[in-house]
């Protein structure tokens, strides 16, 4: 009897796959005589699990709501529906280049992502050195990321070098500082920040206290921040990769009363740091670009993302990396590489936070300002351009 | 001088959260020689239980009313539920392994460790949970030193906690049967005592601390994340072996130790702060060198459970 069962199965499994495999092969040879519409595969590589999961699962949904957009509108011709690969990069680089082969055997059209720096450089020597594919990040600040002369990279957040001269400005212009502390967290990105702010302000005659490290991982802060206390620096400069750091720094800073004014910058900024350190984060100014929430565009972001809750920091920016994506596959009407850079250059639109048109080499411009927490929100404070506040 | 004993007080509010979780990994591995590396997840689910009773209670506005009784209220919870979790994952992941090689209970451990805090991240998210923290604000001033109530709270849970536990281990009939057990397993049986009864209750006593850590830590800090058991379970592991692992009173020191290293290297050492896990397992490196069996371990016979 047993044998007769074990038979069935072995014939079953043959059977199912001879079945699954014919079934499969029309498919697989997409643009054949038919033409029958195929979904369209695009991917993100953002952190969803770990340390940084909230923001990675931020600019996850970021994605998804730019689609239902798009769906809602009616899709893109030649395509039956959006298909959507969110991987996760675990702000890690090998886990990355592995998510991002991952993407490429996947044959994906376009990459929104990653976060982390220390991701996207790897991931993207994959995705768009070596495949060919479009990769657009809505997070990673760090310089490197489009100065390596990859044609297809492309960073709709800002820059480094930017978002340092504006910290730097406002700490010797607005604050009138004279000394300044900086603690980073030692990542590509942090570190990196940490390090403009540092060379700026020394050639602005700044006196730079100490350059500190911590670890990321860390809840125990209260060493360096004594160390803050006792040398009182007029500024102290909290460079760090999440939100998460930054409210348990901010909740021992404000226990211990250090006194100093501090300046985060765009990582930190997160619903989450008011959530979690509550008044403790009252009066913290922070690196942001301006985001006009008057626009329709704006609106309409924050409609179709309704269903994931309040937009964290980057949810906007990868719901515009996302649009750029498909306005430009759909605009070149195809997905060949060519077509589609010279359709992201020829971008020119507003999109949900700001106004998108890129450089030759990636860039879409910074726009950084300078945000305070009021009162448990983040309210737009200084505006570098004019020297005022608003 | 005030700059020292700021940063002392700092570090045996440190230490004394190390000491805590230290003595579940040395316990354990008394009685049944297991390095129990799921033992850092007792810890984050004792933080998150506290999180989830204590908001409860500053929902129903108890919190305002009654500070303290719900800080009781809370850690006697918390440490209840974690004690069970802790007698439900021995009975589950380690019992059935018990005549196994050791090797396997170990890979066990790492398993369940991996699903403990996945099952954290899975039922309560991947985004912090804000502790209510109204109940902790203030601090002391001594000098020119400013103590916080909730290092106040600290030292003084983790005080109690210690001798009460000194008191059980070496005054108590089941303090006895648990040293019995740890110096033979055989032998303790054969005597009437029930090990499986005397494993079970080490188990939970462990988790029990590490819950009241996990509960601190989430009120001295503000927030909780699923992934906040690793880094301090690795720390108390290694304050463990520092101590002599297997000796509750090692366990102590050696969390204190770790603590202490580890706030001074950031404090005094430039750029410490990015070397202080360095100098936390340089000493332990020097300790285990000199002395092999840890601060405490020569009277292993004698005092380990």
């Amino acid at each position: 009897m047993r044998k007769w069962i074990l038979c069935f199965a072995a014939l079953a499994l043959v059977l199912g796959g001879a079945i699954g495999c014919s079934s499969d092969e029309p498919t697989d040879e997409g643009g054949t005589a038919e033409q029958e519409a195929q979904p369209l595969k695009i991917g993100s590589l953002s952190p969803l699990t770990g340390p940084y999961a909230a923001d990675g699962n931020d600019i996850a949904n970021g994605v998804r709501a730019a689609i239902s957009v798009v769906e809602e509108q009616g899709g893109i011709p030649g395509y039956s529906e959006i298909e959507f690969l969110p991987q996760d990069s675990a702000c890690d680089p090998k886990q990355a280049v592995a998510a991002a082969n991952k993407l490429v055997n996947e044959k994906v059209k376009g990459v929104v992502g990653a976060y982390c720096s220390s991701s996207t450089i790897p991931a993207s020597e994959v995705i768009v050195a070596e495949a060919g594919i479009p990769m657009l990040t809505p997070a990673s600040t760090n310089e490197n990321v489009t100065e390596r002369g990859l044609q297809n990279m492309w960073r709709v957040c800002g820059r480094d070098d930017d978002q340092a001269v504006v910290a730097v400005q406002f700490m010797q212009d607005f604050l009138d500082a004279k000394t300044l502390y900086i603690v980073d967290d030692k990542t590509t990105y942090s570190q990196g920040l940490a390090d403009n702010v540092e060379r700026l302000a020394k050639e602005q005659g700044l006196e730079v206290i100490e350059h500190d490290h911590v670890n990321q991982g860390d809840k125990d802060f209260s060493a360096v921040l004594t160390k803050i206390k006792d040398v009182q620096p007029d500024v102290f400069y909290m460079s760090l990769q999440n939100s998460s750091t930054g409210a348990l720094m901010l909740i021992q800073a404000d226990r211990m009363d250090i006194g100093a004014d501090i300046v985060a910058q765009d990582a930190v900024y997160h619903p989450q740091l008011i959530e979690i350190a509550k008044d403790a984060a009252n009066g913290v100014y922070l690196t942001f670009g301006y985001i006009d929430e008057s626009t329709e565009a704006y609106k309409e972001f924050k409609e179709a993302y309704a269903e994931y809750g309040e937009p964290g920091a980057y949810s906007g920016y990868a719901y515009d990396s996302a649009t750029v994506l498909l306005k430009a596959i759909e605009q070149a009407g195809s997905t060949d590489p060519q077509a589609l850079r010279e359709a992201i250059l020829g971008m020119d639109f507003q999109g949900a936070t700001k106004h998108i048109s890129f450089k030759e080499n990636g860039d879409s411009g910074s726009n950084y300002i300078i945000r305070q927490v009021q009162d448990g929100k983040f309210a737009n404070y200084w505006n570098p351009a004019t020297g005022e506040t608003y | 001088m005030d700059f020292f004993i700021q940063q002392f007080i700092n570090g045996i509010t440190l230490g004394g959260v190390y000491a805590l979780i230290a003595l579940g990994y040395t316990m354990v591995y008394g009685i049944i020689q297991l390095i129990n590396f799921a033992h850092g997840e007792f810890f984050a689910a004792g933080g998150y239980m506290g999180v989830i009773i204590l908001s409860w209670l500053a929902g129903q506005g108890f919190m305002q009313t009654h500070p303290w009784l719900c800080l009781g209220l809370s850690l006697a919870l918390t440490m209840g539920y974690c004690a069970l979790l802790a007698m439900a994952v021995e009975k589950v992941a380690y019992k059935p392994l018990r005549h196994s090689s050791r090797l396997a209970v170990l890979l066990s451990a790492l398993g369940m460790s991996i699903f403990l805090q996945n099952g954290l991240m899975l039922t309560q998210g991947v985004y912090d949970k804000a502790y209510p923290t109204e109940l902790v604000s203030g601090a002391v001033m001594l000098g020119g030193v400013r103590v916080s109530v909730m290092q106040i709270i600290i030292l003084g849970v983790t005080a109690s906690l210690l001798f009460g536990l000194n008191a059980l281990v070496f005054k108590t009939r089941i303090g006895k049967a648990m040293r019995a057990t740890a110096q033979d397993k055989v032998m303790a049986s054969l005597a009437g005592i029930n090990s499986n009864r005397v494993i079970s209750m080490t188990f939970a006593i462990g988790a029990g601390l590490a819950a009241a850590a996990g509960i601190m830590v989430g009120l001295y800090y503000g927030s909780v994340r699923y992934d906040m058991g690793f880094v301090p379970g690795i720390k108390a592991f290694a304050a463990a072996v520092l101590g002599g692992i297997g000796n509750i009173t090692g366990a102590m020191i050696g969390g204190f130790i770790i603590g202490m290293v580890e706030i001074m290297a950031a404090a005094y050492v430039p750029h410490g702060g990015e070397y202080k896990d360095v100098f936390a397992f340089i000493i332990l490196i020097a300790v285990l060198y000199f002395m092999p069996t840890g601060i405490m371990g020569e009277n292993v016979d004698d005092t380990r459970v």
